[in-house]
Order: C-alpha cells, then structure tokens, then sequence
C-alpha cells in the first residue's frame, strides 16, 4: 500500500517534469535569448538537491501532497531541461538542412526531426531526473510523515524494527532497480539498437 | 503558379556572396551568371573554398545571395523546398528511420501510407537495394547509404537535383559503379541535375556541360562544353581524356593560387627545390 503511493507519486511528478521540461529545453534551444537568461539559472539550480525544496514547497503548499509532488518535480526537471537543450544543440546540422530541402519545417520539423535526433540525450536526462526524483521523494517521505515508503521507513525506526527499516530499503532500491532496467535500460537500448551506437 | 514550360529551369542573375566572419567580410563568389536548361546535367568543378558548394546551396534556397538572384523557372528563390532537392556528400540519413522510411521520408503527409511504400520500393529496386528495406543506415556501407540517400531525394520528384560531392567519400569502384546508376537513372527520370566534385574524371563522365571555377572569390572561370553522345560507354577511357586534360590545366592554375594563399608565395605545382642530390652543401660554411 505503501508501494503504491509512493510510485504514484514519483509517476505523476515525473510525468508532469516531463511534460514542462522538454518543451522549455526546446524553447531554450530555439531562442537566444532564453539561452542567456533562463539557462544559466538552470544549470544553477540542478545542482541544489531537490530535497532542499522542501521547505519552501510546505511554505507554499502547506503540508499536504502538493509540497512532495513539488519536490519531486524539481528533482526531475533540471536534468530534463538540460538533456533536452544540450541534446537539441548536439544535433549535427546536417539533419535539417536535409529536411528543409525535403520540405520539412515548422513545427513538422521539429517533431520529425529535431526531437528523434535528440533522443539519445534525452533519455540520458530522462533516466537521470527519475533518479533524482525517486531519491528526493524518499527523502521528502521520511521528512514529511505522510503513507509512502518514507513513511514505512520511519516508522520501522521509531519502532526499533531493524527488519522493517531493511525490508523497507530493499523494497525502494528494488523499485528504483526495476524502473530503471525496465523503462530505461530499454528505451535506451532501443534508440542504440537503431542507431547503431555502441555496437560492438 | 505559371505553367508553362520555360526553356530556362534555373537563372543565376549577377549573385555575389559575401560571408561575415571573426576576421572580417569574406567574398565567397564574386558575379555569377548563369542559365542552366531542363533536363541539363551541370558540373562545377573548382579547388577547395572557391564557392562552388555556397553556390548550390543558393540554389537550393539553404543561403540567400548577398546581391544578385535565383531563380527556378521564372520564380524567385528564397528559401529550400522540395522542388529543388539536395543530396549531401555525407549521405545525411536519418539513423533512427530505416531504409524505407528514410525513402518515403519526404512523401509523408502527401499521399497516403500504401502509396507512398510502393514509390519507396520501387525506388529501392532501381537503386538495387530492394533487400535493404528494413535495415538501419547505420548497418549499410559507404555506397549503400549514397544510394539510399539518391532515392530518397528521387522520391520527390524534383524538378532539379542538387549533389554536393555526393561519392566524395567512396573508393573509386563503387564511385564507378554508381556513375553508371546515375546515368541509367537520369536517362529515364531526365532531371536537370547540378553536380559539385572536385574530381575532374567525374565531372567529364557525367556531365553536359563543366563549369570551372577560380579559386575565392569565385567566378567561373570557363564553360567546356562535353560533347561525347548517350547513352556514355563509361568503361572506355579513351573519350574523356581529351577533355580531362583541357579542365585539369584550368584547374591547376587556380589550385596553384590557392595554395600560395595557404602556405607560401613560392609553392608552386613544379618539383620541389629541396629535393636536390644528396650531398650538396646546404649551408654548412657559413
């Protein structure tokens, strides 16, 4: 039960990190002038660990599912944003002009083209933010009691219960094991198996 | 849109390029006219940085001329579009499509899904790579991609085929091999095609006419016209010699200047002075 809520959460923060930050990482990409301001504070933010959030989450949101689903966003964000923007400007030129001369632009180019080119490095961001996400939602777990793991974790503690508090720590990194081989070891291997990057 | 057929596909009026860079304005090309007819194959032929490739990407409508115009059939070029299609030297294939999706690539959203298979395929099999279809670009060699990337452009149906020393990166027998499918397939599709090389021996293969370029800023410096009938035996090597030798001693006078430019005002094509018999006193008794 446990289980469930806290992977409900970090798939729903997840999910919404995504959904914000591959299109700012284009927009960065695309305008200068996003590159000059929004950017360098970006690559500034990334570095605070997303559990420092919190407090300001439960200022802003008081103490309730908000606040965790905040921290976790911003865990998952910053590294999704970067990948995006880094991946987007990694691609080789030579992929859009082959397009445009095809027909191709607009925002047809973007989808068909620039956003496959740069999906390599993006699901490198990607798997890196769920990392950071599921890390900083246990820790907002264990700060804040609220039902999750975090929770079950601190109370195998106060209860002196040395199997709960293991069993518990197995059952995060199990998850956290899963999510990664699963989603993105695969997608990884996918986008290579096309590509034909590290084919050995 | 006018529809008549001009006897002019593409006027190049009076374009001069100039490129701003770090170290101040460069002239890239420097007034060139010229007409090119339907139906035409074109070489430019010209050392390294003389503007041969800047000039075809204005023609493709990927630069714009800083003075001057272009158009096609009577329409002013300002930007890239399907009717006018590159072929780049480095093949630029999609890698996560495969070999038929990177084919049918541009036909998306024109027709439908089943129409534009049979277009991709029949392409495929003219470019003698109809077993390649689901392979990625990555598994293909040098020649496969060349050829993919041919038919991929040829899906469009272009009313001008742009190629920027498209084989430049094949050994020379399967540069060979595809001077012979390019032949056979211009013979029937009868595109105007404009090919950059710097390969002299290609460009007279290929081409109705060669145009040679002065080094930068580049001007064309003359027109040799390749009478030689098609369909062209392209074994023989008799017929283009002749004209290889007339484009060569052109180009050596401007590939001399270029190197002059690059390394130093006394490079010249002739033997090299320090290559005297050993033995001889390089200065030993100052």
């Amino acid at each position: 039960m446990g289980v469930m809520i806290s992977v409900q959460r970090i798939i729903i923060g997840y999910v919404i990190s995504l959904l914000l930050g591959i299109p700012l990482g284009l927009l960065i990409s695309r305008f200068k002038i996003l590159d000059e301001t929004v950017a360098s504070l970006i690559a500034g933010l990334q570095v605070l660990p997303s559990i420092c959030w919190l407090p300001l989450a439960i200022l802003w949101f008081g103490l309730n599912e908000k606040a965790i689903q905040f921290v976790v966003v911003m865990g998952a964000f910053f590294s999704i944003v970067i990948a995006t923007d880094g991946g987007i400007r990694n691609i080789p030129p030579i992929y859009v002009r082959a397009a445009k001369t095809m027909g191709v632009r607009g925002f047809e180019l973007y989808r068909r083209v620039i956003l496959p080119a740069a999906l390599p490095s993006i699901i490198t961001g990607m798997k890196l933010g769920w990392s950071f996400a599921w890390r900083s939602l246990m820790a907002g777990e264990l700060l804040f009691v609220s039902v999750g793991l975090g929770q079950l974790l601190q109370t195998g503690r106060e209860l002196h219960d040395i199997a709960q508090v293991v069993a518990v720590m197995i059952m995060i990194a199990i998850i956290g094991l899963i999510f990664d081989r699963l989603i993105f070891t695969e997608l990884r291997k996918r986008v290579q198996l096309k590509w034909g990057i590290n084919s050995n | 849109m006018e529809n008549h057929k001009s006897e002019i596909r593409v006027s190049i009026e009076n374009v001069t390029k100039q490129f701003q860079t770090a170290h101040g304005s460069v002239l890239a090309i420097d007034e060139i006219s010229l007409q090119i007819k339907p139906g035409e194959f074109i070489c430019f032929v010209g050392p390294s940085g003389c503007g041969k490739t800047t000039l075809l990407n204005m023609i493709a409508g990927l630069e714009q001329p800083t003075k001057g115009q272009i158009k096609q059939d009577d329409q002013l070029i300002t930007g890239p579009g399907s009717s006018r299609v590159v072929i780049f030297q480095e093949a630029a294939l999609f890698p996560w499509l495969n070999v038929i999706q990177n084919v049918e690539f541009g036909l998306v959203g024109r027709m439908d899904a089943k129409k534009r298979k049979e277009i991709a395929k029949t392409l495929l099999h003219l470019v003698h790579l109809g077993k390649f279809e689901k392979a990625y670009p990555h598994q293909l060699s040098g020649g496969m991609k060349s050829r993919v990337a041919i038919a991929r452009a040829l899906a469009l149906n272009p009313s001008i085929l742009l190629m920027d020393e498209p084989f430049a990166a094949l050994d020379a027998q399967t540069r060979d091999l595809l001077h012979e499918e390019i032949q056979e397939i211009w013979s029937t599709t009868k595109q105007t095609i404009i090919f950059v090389t710097h390969n002299v021996r290609e460009a007279v293969r290929l081409a109705d006419r060669v145009l040679v370029f002065t080094s930068r800023p580049g001007k064309i410096k003359r027109e040799i016209r390749i009478d030689q009938a098609r369909p062209r035996d392209l074994v023989d090597p008799a017929w283009p010699a002749p004209y290889i030798q007339i484009i060569q001693s052109e180009l050596r006078e401007e590939i001399e200047k270029v190197l002059k430019e690059e390394v130093d005002n006394e490079w010249t094509l002739k033997k090299a002075d320090l290559l005297r018999p050993a033995g001889l006193d390089l200065g030993s008794g100052i």
